[in-house]
């Protein structure tokens, strides 16, 4: 089953990031300004989070306090942990740097940056189209998981306790030195507002 | 508490007004979705399922989602707090449109208008009269550039009743008929695959007709989006087989058929089509048994033996040029049928079912065709023709009695033209391929006994002899197509209800009527003075009915508020409650089983003017419905010394007035006057 699921993955994601293989590198502005290249971390777990201000779906793991819970556990085992926004400028999803940070306070997010790609070039470069859309890389800079947060796939903020949460899934699997169980899921959400 | 903070988050921008059944979403002053509740039935019959459709009309630019939603969104859900014993089936989503934004992301969902239509299955034990509250909570998510979940409570009160009228028809006709279908579709699909990539071309898509394709993958399966390559191609990537959906659109109906890249076993197909085959052929073969054809079988045979001077080969070489002119008829017919159909192409006739003009053709054609050959009228070549083709067709030799064949046929078509006529109806749902194989079955069966008896001469004493159980036999054979015609009646009856069957049946009364006197009075031995005018006479009958009963009677029929008057039930204590309120009465006695009183209510009752008159003087109406045996209603009947209906009778206000009895054929004006007389 899961050479399978690699094979498809790779086969599917051919434009993108490939599960199983390196994941590109990037640089990007995060919401206090500061330059932040993937690379950087090389060596740690490393979880991407595709958000957005606007999205009914980011808003239920963030009001229920699952996606900050998620946040701390990993950040405490030594994860480092990248929000990305690909909503271009003027769209809805979009925040301005002030915004964002007042956004970040807001929901009490600990990830360890906020970064702006309203271009949408990074959003492409992984082929994520949806919020919340994770990504799991490992301690080798390997895309070891790409798909939803949980296996819940609603609105309702009753759900978001009782799911199957993949991220959690795959970074135990990771810190165990083990492959990751289930490399791919689809993924749920709003829309990613791209420019073009 | 999370939770609250959502609410308070959304309350701010996002308030879900709650009227009875219908809700408005509202985000910063613009209202997203209106969401209600419908029926396709003013009643429910106990026991009886029927369609509710949840009606969601999205502002422009605004969408809710699929059953599989695509690469984003989250698809509508309802969930049913229906009364005991009360079942619904899933939502049978209608097929979706493809939303394609920036970024590659594909998602699958309704802009605009949407009816999801839900089948409620109501038990059989419901008391008569009571109403029955279907309740349940919908939940969507609409977005246009940014997502806005909606939910609300959605209710509809329905009356429980002994029948029930279609509601809402066109649009749940027009939703229903979205709804993909099982059966397979009338194209050839066909699948390629190499590796993880499937490729389906649709081979025979009609000219003008355009094709999406949107997948339905299993929980845990990925499928690329299909996309289109032109020319009915389409590509899409998947580790299974492809399952999803074929939409079809042309001229602005839309068709949708489920598809799957494992295609259905041929072997089964195949049996199906032998089966219609040797249909066809028995079908010939009975055709030979027909009046006009039994008799000609022998005299042909005789004259083959004759010319061949009874040499077995030739004799036997006789009857096959014989039923090569059978043959060559059949299959001219086909080609006929063929080319009349690839005018109108395939997927227009196979909507035709759906449309109630198309069926109240088929039926009055096959209404026709069964009179016809219970005897009531006969459709006679005229006799220069026959005598023409006669002599073209009495040259001797093997030529000869090729033409013969086609001519014995052509001759024969006043008996087997209400078969072949009723066969070329369904033929046309049919591909080119399997229309000449029914038409050269239907050849074989009728040119079997010339084959047969050409070759073995002797077995002619086997030959049944013509006599007067033909015309039975003819007569007879009316009555498959009599109960063809109750099928399509029962589709009309779904289509247009009730009404739609009563004004199909009076129209086809003036078609019998007119039937019959061109069967009685234009026979070959009538003057050409009273031909005229019985011609003129049938054409009149049926063309005045056709424009009387299915101009706009029919045409209305199931669309328009057929009833537009708010019946009260009838009991004795609330006429007498209502009595002692002061309050004027109007009782209508009726049954469904009594045409006088169904059409007293179309006619004379259930008019704007009379409905006026009920509210300006405050009449009650009161319906006492004897379809079912109601001991309350009959013993009301029997104190004014009635044992039956329609009995009309109002009870004006005041102790003093006594009731007023209305004849049995009531007008319109008999009743204004009536009421206009209620102080």
């Amino acid at each position: 089953m899961k050479p399978v699921l690699l094979l498809l993955g790779v086969l599917l994601g051919s434009a993108h990031a490939q599960i199983g293989t390196p994941a590109p590198d990037f640089t990007l502005k995060s919401c206090d300004g500061k330059s932040i290249s993937l690379s950087v971390f090389k060596g740690r777990p490393v979880v991407l989070e595709w958000t957005s201000s606007e999205c009914p779906f980011v808003a239920k793991q963030y009001d229920t306090g699952a996606m900050q819970k998620l946040q701390q556990e990993a950040l405490a085992k030594g994860v480092v942990w990248l929000s990305i926004c690909s909503s271009a400028p003027g769209k809805p999803g979009y925040a301005t740097p002030a915004e964002a940070v007042e956004l970040c306070a807001k929901r009490g997010s600990h990830a360890t940056a906020y970064l702006l790609d309203g271009e949408g070039s990074v959003g492409k470069l992984f082929g994520a189209k949806r919020t919340p859309e994770m990504y799991v890389i490992n301690k080798e800079g390997i895309l070891a998981y790409h798909g939803a947060i949980d296996d819940k796939k609603s609105l309702d903020p009753a759900d978001v306790g009782v799911p199957m949460n993949y991220v959690a899934a795959a970074l135990d699997d990771i810190l165990a030195g083990t492959p990751v169980a289930v490399p791919y899921t689809e993924a749920y959400g709003c829309s990613i507002k791209y420019a073009r | 508490m999370p939770t609250l903070r959502v609410l308070l988050r959304s309350s701010l921008s996002l308030l879900v007004l709650i009227t009875s059944g219908l809700h408005a979403q509202v985000f910063e002053g613009q209202q997203l979705v209106r969401a209600s509740l419908i029926s396709s039935t003013k009643a429910i019959v106990p026991g009886q399922p029927f369609d509710v459709g949840l009606l969601l009309e999205m502002a422009p630019g605004w969408h809710s989602y699929w059953e599989y939603s695509g690469d984003a969104g989250l698809p509508t859900k309802i969930n049913w707090a229906l009364p005991e014993g009360f079942r619904a089936s899933p939502i049978q989503w209608p097929a979706p449109h493809l939303m394609v934004e920036p970024g590659d992301i594909w998602t699958y969902g309704y802009g605009g208008t949407v009816l999801l239509i839900t089948t409620i299955t109501p038990p059989v034990g419901l008391q008569q009269g009571s109403m029955v509250s279907l309740q349940g909570r919908a939940t969507w998510l609409v977005c246009k550039d940014m997502c806005i979940p909606g939910s609300g409570e959605i209710r509809l009160d329905l009356p429980v009743s002994s029948v029930s009228t279609p509601e809402n028809t066109d649009l749940f006709s027009g939703f229903r008929s979205q709804i993909p279908s099982t059966a397979k579709p009338p194209f050839t699909l066909d699948w390629k695959r190499s590796g993880t990539e499937w490729k389906v071309s649709i081979v025979d898509l009609p000219p003008g007709a355009s094709a999406e394709i949107y997948p339905l993958p299993q929980p845990d399966q990925e499928i690329g989006h299909p996309v289109a390559l032109g020319s009915g191609q389409f590509r899409m990537e998947t580790d299974g087989p492809f399952r999803g959906v074929l939409a079809v659109e042309k001229d602005g109906a839309r068709k949708a058929w489920m598809i799957s890249s494992q295609e259905p076993t041929p072997a089964r197909a195949q049996t199906g089509l032998w089966l219609a085959l040797f249909y066809g052929f028995l079908g010939g073969l009975i055709l030979n048994l027909m009046p006009c054809v039994l008799p000609v079988i022998s005299l042909k045979v005789f004259g083959f033996i004759r010319q061949a001077g009874e040499k077995p080969a030739k004799i036997f070489a006789h009857g096959l040029a014989f039923a090569s002119g059978i043959f060559a008829w059949f299959l001219g017919l086909a080609v006929v049928v063929i080319v009349l159909k690839s005018g109108g192409t395939e997927v227009t006739w196979a909507f035709q079912f759906q449309n109630p003009w198309f069926n109240v053709v088929i039926g009055s054609v096959v209404f026709a065709f069964a009179l016809n050959l219970f005897g009531v009228f006969e459709v006679l070549l005229p006799g220069q023709a026959s005598t023409a083709l006669e002599s073209a067709s009495s040259s001797s030799g093997l030529g000869g009695s090729f033409f013969q064949g086609v001519f014995a046929t052509l001759l024969a078509t006043p008996c087997t033209a209400p078969f072949l006529g009723t066969a070329l109806g369904f033929a046309f749902s049919q591909s080119a391929g399997v229309i000449l194989a029914m038409f050269a079955a239907v050849a074989f069966g009728m040119a079997f006994p010339y084959l047969l008896l050409t070759a073995r001469p002797g077995w002619m004493r086997f030959l049944p002899r013509p006599g007067a159980w033909m015309e039975r036999l003819k007569q007879f054979m009316g009555f498959p197509l009599m109960a063809t015609l109750v099928w399509i009646l029962g589709i009309v009856g779904g289509q247009r209800g009730t009404d739609g069957i009563f004004w199909f049946l009076c129209f086809l009364l003036c078609l019998g009527l007119a039937g019959w006197i061109y069967g009685g009075f234009c026979g070959p031995l009538s003057k050409p003075g009273t031909r005229a005018v019985a011609i003129f006479l049938s054409i009149m009958i049926a063309g005045c009915g056709g424009w009387y009963f299915l101009g706009q009677k029919f045409a209305d029929a199931g669309t328009v508020e057929a009833d537009g008057i708010a019946w009260v039930p009838f009991s004795k204590k609330e006429l007498s409650a209502l009595q002692a309120q002061g309050k004027s009465v109007f009782v209508d006695f009726t049954a469904d089983w009594c045409i006088t009183c169904k059409f007293n209510e179309k006619t004379a009752i259930d008019t704007p003017a009379v409905r006026a008159l009920l509210a300006e003087k405050n009449v009650v109406p009161m319906r006492a419905d004897w379809t079912n045996a109601n001991p309350e209603i009959t013993a009301a009947l029997k104190s004014y010394g009635r044992v039956g209906v329609p009995f009309y009778v109002i009870y004006p206000s005041g102790n003093s007035s006594s009731p007023i009895v209305l004849p049995e054929l009531l007008t319109e004006a008999i009743l204004t006057d009536a009421l206009k007389k209620i102080p």
